[in-house]
């Protein structure tokens, strides 16, 4: 398979935040090649390990989430549609979308999300968005056919395939944050044989869109020196602002300065990215980064942590878009940065 | 006649651009019919002699335009900002995929992410004027070696079989319609037809008044897809009509009131064979018959839809068993109306 055959395969797999044991074996079997050994832990992490040989080596762990955002299933009404809650979703995005719901058992059911067609609308009513609580999802069959297969609290995902873009963009459900675990993947295959000085840890966490769980065990378990959160940030789209304080798409990574991106660790990333011409972009993080590193930092003794971000347009919607220039070039990064780190900062 | 709908709901034609639609048709029935050509507006018109003569003229029609949009213009950082082509909600385009121009790129609409918004700024749903199609274009001229002003920018959505007999595809309205036409036209039919296969139905039923004039006929049967408004959130009074009842029968729309002399009979004869049907319970809306009733010196109008969820969205949704009650009933049509 190639880069970005692989880079399909894991984003167009499903594994909403508590439900990442299907994609789990897909990034297991994308990782294998590149550790010593992977495992898949009890809550679904994916976990490997590279040595350094060295004794005393410090250990780095490499951080990018495998859930994506999605719904729950609520109710199912007398006439067969689903009601559903969603997890880190803008409701003006899902009138006549298209979903997957996925069972416990069995394969992912398609449903679209109802919407009023315009001949029975009412004057104004296309300018209110409809609460998600309002809202009904149609999977095509009557009540007694949905109880066979679905139940409430089954989880549902946005639906379609990575799409083509121009150029080497690509749009998918899931760039966040599975396209970072494709981050590290590129930067291990840099990396190869060559030697280094520490020994890598590489999760792929459950759990991040509900609050770091996964990786906060791991970080528990496993007792790194340091982590590098691997995550996506907002880049600039037609439609922001100043305000919003985006990032170039296609800028290259996004590394943060902050409290839970500590100075001491930004600086040498940037050292690296500037020494090895690598395009990079600085981002505050005054306080909450979002991302795993604010789970694990305060694992037991406390680890130092540093937010990477890769650049992607419209998050949390179905069709999250990245540019593959900025996946390789925050591999790149993490590659030079491993060969370029001792263990000290 | 499922894979007909499969290949026709692949196709693309915004009203005005109806080319490729129209020369997959041609294509599909030129050997089964006695007379085809097109007008200067791009309606294809095909006759097809049956058994026997009818005293009554028939026209049969569907329209073979879907709505969409066109590119107004194109911005200093490559985004497609786009004009709407018949009626589409703003709410259902956001995270749609889209594909546009006649290279047919691909591309995407959709919001700055919900971390970037307030609670309040979640509650009014943005319009087509603040969104635009992404093609992952970095430039103005970038984008213009694909797409140029004035172009068609189409739904990008499959053709998937889900849930019970479901259907789901763009543009099932009506390209539905024209594979049950074509289905028609390839089998043996008892009396003389016309077929007519119409332009810019979706702008204002335009083609339909130019079929009219030029077939003038006795008996307009127009072949539609309808809104059914089946869901649980709506009164049972306002749901115009519902999946898994068959065909949707017209009374009375937006532009025409149809004649009874004309539906009676049929639908008893429906009954006896026991086609399933209903009536449409709305009187808003309009189809063909709007404008070929009216045409010349007018004629008797029958409309038959099928009833179809989220119709002039990215998924419109029909239920299979819908869609061959509606066939039986337009072939009953068929045959009924050249004895009356």
């Amino acid at each position: 398979m190639t880069f970005q055959e692989k880079l399909k395969k894991l984003v167009n797999a499903y594994g909403v935040s508590g439900d990442e044991f299907r994609v789990a074996e897909i990034a297991a079997e994308i990782l294998k090649p590149y550790v010593d050994k992977v495992e898949i832990d009890k809550l679904g992490n994916v976990v490997g390990y590279k040595s350094c040989g060295k004794p005393n080596a410090k250990k780095l762990m490499l951080d990018a989430h495998l859930d994506q955002i999605g719904f729950l299933v609520t109710d199912i009404t007398k006439e067969g549609f689903l009601r559903f809650m969603a997890m880190g979703v803008d409701p003006r995005m899902l009138l006549g979308s298209e979903l997957n719901v996925i069972p416990k058992n069995g394969e992912p059911i398609y449903g679209v999300v109802c919407s009023t067609p315009p001949h029975l609308q009412k004057p104004g009513d296309n300018k209110k968005s409809v609460p998600i609580d309002q809202m009904l999802l149609d999977v095509g069959m009557p009540y007694e056919m949905v109880i066979e297969k679905i139940e409430v609290g089954d989880y549902i995902a946005f639906a379609n395939d990575a799409l083509d873009l121009l150029g080497d963009c690509i749009s998918s459900k899931s760039m966040d944050d599975r396209a970072c675990f494709m981050t590290i993947i590129h930067a291990l295959e840099l990396l190869g044989d060559t030697e280094i000085d520490c020994d890598l840890i590489i999760v792929g966490s459950t759990k991040e869109e509900v609050g770091g769980h996964g990786a906060m065990a791991r970080a528990y378990i496993d007792k790194p020196d340091y982590a590098i959160a691997i995550d996506v940030g907002h880049a600039k789209t037609a439609d922001s602002t100043p305000m919003d304080r985006t990032q170039d798409f296609g800028g290259g990574p996004i590394i943060g300065f902050g409290a839970n991106s500590i100075p001491k660790f930004a600086r040498r990333a940037v050292e690296v990215a500037r020494a090895k011409e690598i395009p990079y972009q600085i981002e505050a993080i005054p306080a909450a980064s979002g991302t795993n590193a604010w789970a694990i930092q305060i694992v037991e003794d406390g680890v130092s942590t540093l937010v990477i971000s890769l650049p992607l347009r419209y998050m949390h919607s179905p069709v999250e878009m990245l540019t593959l220039s900025d996946v390789y070039n925050v591999g790149k990064l993490l590659c030079e940065f491993i060969k370029s780190f001792d263990g000290q900062l | 006649m499922k894979e007909l709908l499969k290949k026709l709901t692949d196709l693309d034609g915004l009203a005005g651009y109806e080319d490729e639609v129209r020369e997959f048709i041609e294509n599909e029935i030129k050997d089964h019919v006695d007379e085809m050509f097109t007008d200067p507006m791009g309606n294809l018109y095909a006759f097809k002699k049956g058994a026997k003569r009818r005293e009554k003229k028939l026209l049969v029609s569907a329209h073979m335009d879907e709505v969409g949009f066109l590119v107004h213009s194109i911005t200093e950082d490559g985004m497609l900002k786009l004009s709407q082509v018949g009626g589409i909600d703003p709410r259902v385009l956001v995270g749609r995929r889209m594909k546009a121009g006649h290279k047919k790129v691909n591309g995407i609409i959709s919001i700055k992410a919900i971390h970037l918004t307030t609670p309040e700024e979640r509650k009014v749903a943005p319009q087509l004027a603040s969104l635009y199609v992404d093609i992952g274009s970095s430039s103005k001229k970038q984008t213009e070696e694909y797409v140029r002003v004035g172009d068609p920018v189409y739904f990008n959505s499959d053709f998937i079989e889900f849930g019970d007999n479901r259907i789901k595809a763009k543009a099932i309205d009506d390209r539905l319609g024209c594979a049950m036409m074509i289905e028609i036209i390839k089998g043996d039919i008892e009396y003389d037809t016309w077929f007519g296969f119409s332009v810019q139905e979706e702008i204002g039923i335009r083609g339909a008044r130019v079929l009219g004039n030029r077939v003038n006929p006795d008996i307009s049967l127009v072949l539609e897809g309808t809104t059914a408004a089946d869901l649980p959130n709506v009164a049972v009074h306002a749901q115009a009509c519902a999946q898994g009842k068959g065909g949707v029968i017209s009374l009375i729309d937006g532009k025409t009131v149809y004649d009874r002399e004309i539906r009676e009979p049929i639908l008893k004869k429906a009954d006896e064979e026991g086609i399933k049907w209903q009536y449409k319970t709305a009187g808003t809306g309009a189809n063909d018959n709007g404008a070929i009733h009216i045409a010349k010196d007018g004629c008797m109008a029958f409309g038959l839809s099928a009833p179809l969820r989220y119709i002039h969205s990215a998924a419109n949704v029909l239920y299979w068993p819908d869609a061959e009650e509606m066939l039986k009933m337009a072939k009953l049509f068929i045959k009924e109306s050249g004895a009356l």
